[in-house]
């Protein structure tokens, strides 16, 4: 059940419906069990069999948090520590269980097989649930920040079942910290117009890009991906140009969706998403790219990494950044393109590290006439090639792949394709509509948030906006209900 | 030693590290209150702080702390 579905719409109408009821807006902890319910309900609608599996993990983890406040409080940082460990432990093998398991084990088998010692492996059947690699994180985070002090844990396992099983969030996040997210739940939540209006627009906009800009890409890059021998180069190169725009506008879209309906429903949630196609180099665009993963992996594997390894200079920053930027690779799935991504992107960091340009960029400030610099643009059409590349590298099938794909690119057909035939007149102005948005609206959570967030005056200039974007979807979405590209991670 | 004496420490150090001209810490100052300071140069901040000061801090008392407030306090505590 995708969220922009008729069928999630029909679904989504009745929890806002009963949700917001007199009787239900009197206490949070009806509006949670609700909540809760309805989570369940969609999780269960889309994988049944993992029900069971994300209860035992959420009553596991409840207790667990516990645990560690209380060896805290007796001053055993001992105990404190091993819960901790048995926390992230658990998490950790829960993902590595369905995600990582056939593919340690077959690539083990190969080594083994290739000095000479012949074992069989058969992999097992295995299916990767929906969402594990966002509520364990989610999990994970809950132990660690209770070690920390960051958090309480929580006294209410409603309140925690429904942080972890909430349903905007849980198929492809934003992962979202109990320490902001909890306390949400604390309370009963009201209807707030300007807050649901401002996430329908959310919703409208993210729509907008994923079925109009990421679904009509998604067929040139699909062609590309798996059926390049047949392609000429120029096809190839367009297509790896592409993608970066077309998983971009896919991932926010769904950002933008999930943290809409959020709001509708009274929540913040964590954004995903800074405009990362004005990133002007490779460090800025891991601080503008899926947020709330890299926040996440930031806090809890490169900070202690890097003051572990703080004594050793610009050699600890690179190891700290590149077990980081492996742990993202391997985070979308198992596979050694995912393994060759974090470590090409750890690369592209070593000219920043030696020059001391990795930290944080200063605020884009516009040129002349409101535009970008010129500096600051070569910058992120510089950012966007690299980009490029490393969609090449993480797309591909297999290492072999990326190889054959490489070598078709430069040994293939160089006949010269128009890119302006490959793609409809409409996407490509959707395409450019979206990159001058990306600018001009880069202090904006979306580019069609209102300033103010105040929606209450000027509501028919809203609905005629709202109509022709609504109408531009309808025309011209390229297939109904296409997967989202997160999904498969 | 004082907090004060720290405090006027602790700002030349972020000043050198972060190459300011000026800075005010407080007990409630926090990363977002200076743009330059990020998790890349909070680890400078820390081995330029551990060295001043002739300290050494554990890992986890530096993911604990919420604030500058909570950083001072550490520093009091290990110079005790």
């Amino acid at each position: 059940m995708v969220i922009n579905s008729f069928r999630f719409l029909a679904f989504f109408a009745v929890v806002f419906l009963v949700y917001f009821l007199p009787w239900m807006r009197q206490r949070h902890t009806r509006q949670n069990l609700w909540l809760l319910l309805a989570s369940y309900f969609f999780y269960g609608f889309v994988d049944w069999k993992m029900l069971p599996i994300l209860l035992a993990i959420t009553v596991a983890f409840w207790f667990l948090g516990g645990f560690i406040r209380k060896a805290i409080d007796r001053g055993n940082a001992k105990a404190a520590s091993r819960f901790t460990t048995l926390g992230v432990v658990l998490g950790i093998g829960l993902l590595f269980y369905f995600k990582y398991l056939n593919f340690f084990a077959g690539s083990f088998a190969k080594l083994l097989n290739a000095v000479g010692l012949h074992v069989s492996w058969s992999t097992l059947n295995i299916v990767l649930p929906v969402g594990v690699s966002f509520f364990t994180f989610k999990l994970i985070s809950y132990v660690i920040e209770i070690h920390r002090e960051k958090i309480q844990p929580s006294e209410n396992f409603l309140e925690f079942a429904t942080y972890v099983a909430f349903f905007p969030t849980i198929m492809a996040g934003p992962i979202d910290r109990p320490g902001k997210f909890l306390p949400q739940l604390h309370q009963a939540r009201q209807f707030n117009y300007n807050l649901a209006m401002d996430g329908c627009q959310q919703i409208l906009w993210g729509i907008f890009t994923k079925m109009v800009i990421a679904d009509s890409i998604a067929v040139i890059t699909h062609g590309a991906w798996s059926l390049y021998p047949e392609k000429t180069s120029w096809y190839l190169i367009y297509a790896a140009l592409l993608s970066p725009i077309q998983v971009y506008a896919d991932f926010d879209g769904y950002s933008n969706m999930a943290i809409g309906v959020g709001k509708i429903l009274g929540f913040n949630i964590t954004k995903n998403f800074d405009h990362p196609l004005l990133a002007r180099n490779v460090s800025e665009y891991w601080r503008r790219w899926h947020i709330s993963l890299t926040g996440w992996i930031t806090d809890y594997v490169f900070m202690p990494l890097n003051v572990r390894f703080r004594n050793w200079g610009n050699l600890g920053i690179f190891l700290a950044i590149s077990i980081n930027l492996v742990v993202i690779g391997m985070w979308h799935g198992a596979n050694w393109t995912y393994v060759l991504f974090g470590v090409y992107h750890s690369l592209l960091f070593l000219p920043l590290i030696l020059s001391g340009k990795f930290g944080k960029n200063k605020k884009l400030k516009p040129g002349r006439w409101g535009c970008i610099q010129f500096k600051d643009l070569l910058g992120m059409i510089g950012t966007h090639f690299l980009m490029a590349f490393g969609h090449i590298i993480i797309f591909s099938a297999g290492v072999p792949s990326i190889i054959r794909l490489f070598s078709c690119m430069i040994k293939g057909d160089w006949s010269f394709v128009n890119p302006f035939s490959l793609l409809s007149w409409y996407s490509i102005l959707a395409i450019v509509v979206l990159l001058v948005l990306e600018w001009f609206t880069r202090n904006k959570e979306f580019a069609i948030q209102r300033e103010s967030k105040d929606y209450t005056n000027k509501t028919f200039r809203i609905v005629f906006l709202d109509m022709l974007l609504a109408l531009a979807i309808v025309i011209f979405s390229a297939s109904a209900n296409a997967e989202f590209v997160y999904f498969q991670f | 030693m004082e907090r004060s004496e720290i405090y006027e420490k602790l700002n030349e150090i972020f000043c050198d590290v972060l190459d300011l001209d000026e800075v005010h810490l407080t007990d409630a100052s926090v990363a977002d209150d200076i743009e330059e300071w990020d998790s890349l140069s909070h680890i400078q901040l820390i081995v330029a702080i551990e060295k001043a000061f002739g300290i050494k801090f554990t890992s986890l008392e530096i993911m604990k702390w919420n604030n500058v407030g909570e950083m001072v306090n550490s520093i009091i505590a290990k110079k005790q």
